[in-house]
């Protein structure tokens, strides 16, 4: 094999692979990503019942229904909207009325949703960062500042 | 006072790191070795200065020092003294501290190692480590400064969130900063070569070591976050391609495909500017991850803070080092004298499409990662890149590079025989095809993928060991002499067999995760709930105190097929101080598979969700990343890295030629 | 001072570190080049190894020979000499020293003077033991009483005992809790009802709620007396609107007051802010943040959700501060805005009446 090969060869080979994993990005980023939307959002853009979304919003206060086997019905809410959410599951341990959450399952009806994973992660101060965005922009949520502890 | 003391001492190594910076790069250009030996003079002083400021913080959380506002909200008087010492850097300043710290540490080391470093490249090598802890050290003193003080000091503390109360959590971030922070020595080499515009095979020898060891510790590092999630988030998943994740996959990608391509520009001078490349991309995702744990761009157990502020910073820092030592790449590169070109196939082809494959997939990882960053910041459109992203461009680059892992390690250097290294192999084709036959039809009609995964799998390890064996054995030599010319092959060989076992071990424990079962119930005391094969039976539980925490302990009976086979052991718990609700999970070992366990609500009726997992195998992905780690540390030891002997003996052709 | 000796002494030492090796010139110098000095001691080292049997002679000959070549390349490349030694060498090194000798000390210093609390080194070092020591005890005082509670939660002496203690530590909720079982398993006392009344206020961020007014009217049922309780009642009034029967109440309990009760100067800041004519100021009582600076950011907040709009949190916040503040009328007229503002979100209603209904707004009930 010459030198001229060789480098062809080599160029080629990555070619190849580059093109290959370039193809499976942009197959991907159709097909597998997942859009956030808060309640209003799913109004507004008229999102087709069947799709795959993530829902982000702040738990209504006493919409909380636990039924047989770990079946959980509760709903979602912002400034404007509400949706019901069906889910199966253990709720993670910082999910409570009146906070943030993030769904991740498929819209079912467009005011029901069915939910296969249920976030309110880690930190009794966290608010899931795109429902803090989507409240802040809608008015709803001031962050540190109703946060403030409480001095003598 | 002592606390004083420790912020003057990181106000000191501030000056002196400056010091290590000008002066022995000034050396280095006028040639001066008098001016070059100040450069491990000032990086051990740095180090002195450092360790004692790190010392100092330590103490005040020992403490409990609460004229110290770091120590008031992370620790607490009652908190156990492990955790007191964890919490130093279970929070934003601390880990900081402790990432200059392993950074110092690091120049230290390169100072002390005088007889494996030629004079002018240690020089140049630990000025550019000081350009990087000048950064973090003004990082530290203007925005995260862990000395700050209260007045007056509050009687009792914060706490540590209390999910970061847990062993696994004291001892992952130093290994995974070991590791980050170890890959700025192959940066500060790289970086170094290119402002003396020299660089050879001595270059890559001197390097290889370095970055073996980072990525051991990196390696450790993330199996160590990977194992705690698991079972601390009680979600049952060990890898959620989370955001945090990916910015510690990404530099172990990079890492990886760095430790090979010096061993081909070791073995065969060629490669020179990639590897070059690739030590300043290691680093620079490093510092990526660094920065979108740190500055709260994602939000997450990691971002202890969100301060603008200091994500400018750190995106500052971040622009500064990888803009700066990109465009040193740019001006420098094309004078380095280029390697030669060589045989497709060959060990060292098989190397570059180890890195392309690696490269590439790092790459996808990083798309995927920043996409969704990218695309808010542009249209402030929110959308979220899950495991179904990368499962499936992540999967396709890596599962090639693992089924030519085992031809390309028993291909020769220079030019290899495919047929017959192939040959070489064929037992190993045989067995793991039967393997993966006899899975499917043990397992038939559950996932394709495990069987053909844990095929896979098994095919890596058997690789790894045929290497081993063929090379001290042939057909009619006598075991003893097999076994002797065993213990005489390189350690790196050992070395490099065992850390690809590993991968497959790895391998195997993630595929059989498809094997998994679970099951979803209210339960009240003496119910039951199955998964698959297994079963669990409430028992009873109990309410109890802890020192700072009170839980509710459901204790679990566990069944295998119907015959009792232990307790476990899960709980909810809640955290006085913080108010905040955890969930511990129980596991149960059953050879190398686990019954896991986890808690939901108690209800009105009395009776609490439990959901209980069977997961076949799946301790095997930690024991795989530990084997590889331990062969990474087993190659470290070979004595050849350091001196640099090419040892090619006439006693075993091939055999001694180190390999990665 | 024996900080800034302790500190003097670091910095001696980090400049000593780097000057060290400037000095070292000599030793140096008798060094060949430093790039060939690497090999030199690379082969001395493969002899070491192989005297000592770890390696083999075939690989330590391969490994001279490969070490060999790259001295005599290394020799090659090496087209300036090396220059540690005269008149430019000297020159640098004094360099550098002054550079060492300036640039530590002074950047130390000034990061230490801007970020640093050197202040706080002046307090004797016993000060800070003991008061760890106390915390200890506290905390150990505290932890005993908790885990007996646990077991006796009727021991009402006990709550007693501990809430102050939680007042102290910040936990306001706790001491809220334990003065409320205090009150409940005690025979009934006028202190008691004005401390429980004290701590649902602090609970409050200083509104007096209705439980707080029933504890404090309690308590002075209990004892005509009760300085504390009266004291809140009638900052209660001044919430409530009724300017004149505050003024009167306080005045009523200056009145009664010894001359050196504790207390009277803050009773007379409270009337002067009413209004009251006062004769003569306080002493001693340093004003903390006076009554113009908060108006000023209840008017900020005010024109702030006037022109942008807000949330139910922060309309409520505003009419609790003017409730705090004693403006009942604008209070009034503040949640009268905000339903207007809101009017599409039924649960920011739900807040903002839920408010009115606490601060007993009457006027401002839809």
């Amino acid at each position: 094999m010459t030198r001229k090969q060789r480098r062809l060869t080599l160029i080629g080979v990555a070619g190849c692979v580059l093109a290959i994993a370039l193809g499976l990005v942009l197959y991907a980023m159709n097909d597998t990503i997942v859009f956030f939307n808060s309640p209003a959002d799913i109004q507004a853009k008229n999102v087709q019942p069947g799709t795959r979304i993530r829902l982000g919003g702040l738990v209504k206060d006493g919409s909380v229904q636990r039924g047989a086997d770990q079946r959980i019905t509760f709903e979602v809410m912002d400034a404007e909207a509400v949706i019901k959410v069906n889910y199966t599951g253990l709720l993670p341990d910082l999910f409570r009325e009146g906070q943030g959450v993030v769904a991740e399952g498929v819209l079912e009806s467009p005011t029901v949703f069915r939910a296969d994973s249920v976030l309110a992660k880690h930190d009794e101060n966290y608010m899931p960062r795109e429902v803090a965005d989507t409240l802040k922009k809608q008015g709803h949520w001031q962050g540190e500042a109703n946060a403030a502890p409480k001095t003598q | 006072m002592l606390v004083e003391a420790g912020h003057f001492a990181l106000a000191l190594a501030l000056g002196l790191s400056l010091i290590q910076f000008v002066v022995p790069l000034w050396g280095a250009r006028a040639n001066d070795p008098v001016l070059m030996t100040v450069a491990p003079a000032s990086a051990l002083a740095v180090f002195a200065c450092i360790a004692f400021s790190f010392l100092a913080l330590t103490s005040a959380y020992l403490n409990s020092d609460f004229s110290v506002l770091n120590v008031v909200q992370n620790s607490h008087s009652a908190k156990p003294l492990v955790y007191k010492i964890s919490g130093v850097w279970g929070n934003h300043e601390g880990s900081m501290l402790l990432w200059v710290l392993i950074l110092a540490l690091f120049g230290g080391v390169v100072a002390l190692a005088r007889n494996s470093i030629p004079m002018r490249l240690q020089a140049n090598t630990l000025a550019v480590q000081a350009a990087v802890t000048i950064a973090f050290l003004l990082f530290i003193l203007t925005t995260s400064n862990p000395f700050t003080r209260v007045v007056p000091a509050p009687l009792e503390g914060q706490d540590l969130n209390p999910l970061l109360q847990d062993p696994g959590l004291a001892i992952h971030p130093p290994l995974l900063y070991i590791g980050y922070v170890g890959f700025s020595i192959s940066f500060a080499f790289a970086c170094a070569a290119l402002i003396d515009g020299r660089i050879d095979a001595v270059w890559a020898r001197i390097v290889r070591p370095w970055t073996l060891g980072a990525w051991a510790f990196l390696t450790l590092g993330i199996a160590m976050g990977s194992y705690w999630a698991y079972y601390e988030l009680g979600w049952g998943g060990w890898w959620f391609w989370d955001p945090v994740e990916n910015a510690s996959l990404m530099p172990w990608l990079a890492g990886t495909a760095l430790m090979h391509s010096t061993v081909v520009m070791e073995k065969r001078d060629a490669l020179k500017v990639w590897t070059i490349l690739l030590a300043i991309l290691t680093f620079s995702l490093s510092l990526l991850g660094t920065f979108l744990v740190r500055s709260g761009v994602l939000t997450s157990v990691h971002s202890f803070a969100v301060d603008p502020e200091r994500g400018t910073f750190i995106l500052g820092i971040l622009i500064l080092f990888i803009g700066g030592s990109l465009s040193l790449f740019a001006w420098r590169a094309p004078m380095l004298r280029q390697g030669g070109l060589f045989a497709p196939v060959s060990r060292e082809g098989a190397l570059v499409l180890n890195n392309l494959f690696l490269a590439t997939a790092c790459a996808t990882v990083f798309i995927g990662t920043l996409y969704p960053l990218a695309l808010e910041v542009l249209t402030g459109e929110k959308i979220s890149v899950g495991a179904p992203f990368f499962n499936f461009t992540f999967l396709p680059l890596i599962v090639p590079l693992l089924l030519l892992l085992p031809l390309g390690q028993t291909l020769a250097w220079k030019r290899g025989n495919f047929l017959g290294t192939a040959q070489r192999l064929y037992a190993v084709f045989g067995l793991s095809l039967l393997v993966t036959v006899a899975l499917f039809a043990f397992a038939y009609g559950g996932p394709v993928a495990a069987p053909l995964g844990v095929g896979l799998g098994v095919y890596l390890v058997l690789g790894s060991l045929n290497e081993l064996v063929t090379r001290s054995w042939s057909k009619g030599t006598p075991l003893a002499v097999a076994w002797r010319k065993a213990k005489g092959l390189p350690r790196s060989t050992w070395g490099t067999a065992i850390a690809h076992a590993g991968v497959g071990l790895s391998v195997i424990g993630i595929a059989a995760t498809a094997w998994g079962v679970e099951g979803l119930g209210s339960l009240k005391p003496g119910e039951r709930l199955k998964a698959g094969d297994y079963e669990v039976r409430l028992e009873r539980v109990i309410p109890r105190i802890e020192a700072n925490y009170r839980e509710d302990v459901a204790v679990l009976t566990v069944f295998d097929s119907g015959r009792e086979i232990g307790t476990l052991e899960t709980m909810k718990r809640l955290y006085v101080t913080r108010g905040m609700p955890t969930t511990e999970a129980g596991i149960l070992t059953t050879g190398l598979g686990q019954v896991y366990a986890s808690l939901g609500e108690m209800q009105a009726d009395g009776s609490i969700g439990v959901r209980l997992y069977y997961k076949p195998l799946v301790l095997l992905i930690w024991i795989g990343a530990l084997v590889m780690a331990a062969g990474g540390a087993l190659s470290l030891t070979d004595r050849r890295l350091r001196i640099g002997a090419p040892a090619r003996t006439k006693a075993a052709p091939p055999a001694a030629v180190p390999a990665e | 001072m024996v900080i800034w000796i302790i500190l003097l002494a670091m910095t001696a030492a980090a400049v000593m570190a780097v000057l060290w090796p400037l000095s070292r010139h000599h030793a140096i110098e008798r060094q060949a080049d430093p790039d060939t000095q690497f090999y030199r001691e690379q082969i001395a080292e493969i002899e070491r190894d192989q005297a000592r049997g770890v390696l083999l002679a075939s690989e330590a000959e391969a490994a001279k020979a490969e070490a060999g070549r790259r001295l005599l390349r290394a020799r090659g490349l090496q087209d300036d000499s090396v220059a540690a030694v005269g008149e430019p060498a000297l020159r640098r090194r004094r360099a550098a020293s002054t550079l060492a000798l300036s640039l530590i000390p002074i950047l130390a210093l000034a990061t230490y003077e801007i970020y640093g609390s050197p202040h706080l080194l002046s307090q004797p070092p016993g000060m800070q033991v003991q008061r760890q020591a106390d915390r200890m005890e506290l905390q150990q005082a505290v932890a005993q009483i908790e885990a007996h509670l646990a077991k006796n939660p009727q021991d009402g002496r006990g709550w007693e005992v501990i809430a102050p203690v939680y007042i102290r530590m910040g936990r306001i909720d706790d001491a809220v809790k334990a003065y409320e079982a205090a009150v409940r398993y005690q025979p009934p006392d006028a202190d008691r009802f004005a401390n429980y009344g004290e701590a649902l206020v602090l609970a409050k961020d200083g509104l007096i709620s209705a439980e707080a007014q029933a504890a404090f009217e309690q308590a002075v049922r209990l004892d005509r007396n009760a300085a504390k309780a009266r004291f809140y009642l009638a900052r209660a009034a001044v919430q409530d609107g009724q300017i004149d029967k505050a003024k009167a109440a306080y005045e009523e309990l200056l009145a009664l007051a010894p001359a050196d009760a504790p207390w009277v100067g803050a009773v007379r800041q409270e009337l002067a802010a009413l209004g009251a004519t006062q004769p003569e100021q306080a002493e001693g009582t340093a004003p903390q943040i006076g009554p113009e600076a908060i108006a000023g950011m209840v008017a900020g907040l005010a024109n702030r959700l006037e022109t942008q709009g807000g949330s139910a949190e922060e309309w409520a916040r505003l009419i609790r501060s003017y409730a705090v503040l004693g403006q009942r009328d604008k209070a009034t007229d503040a949640a009268r805005r905000a339903r207007a503002a809101l009017a599409q979100d039924a649960t920011a209603l739900k807040t903002i009446d839920a408010m009115t209904q606490e601060l007993k707004l009457t006027d401002a009930q839809p």
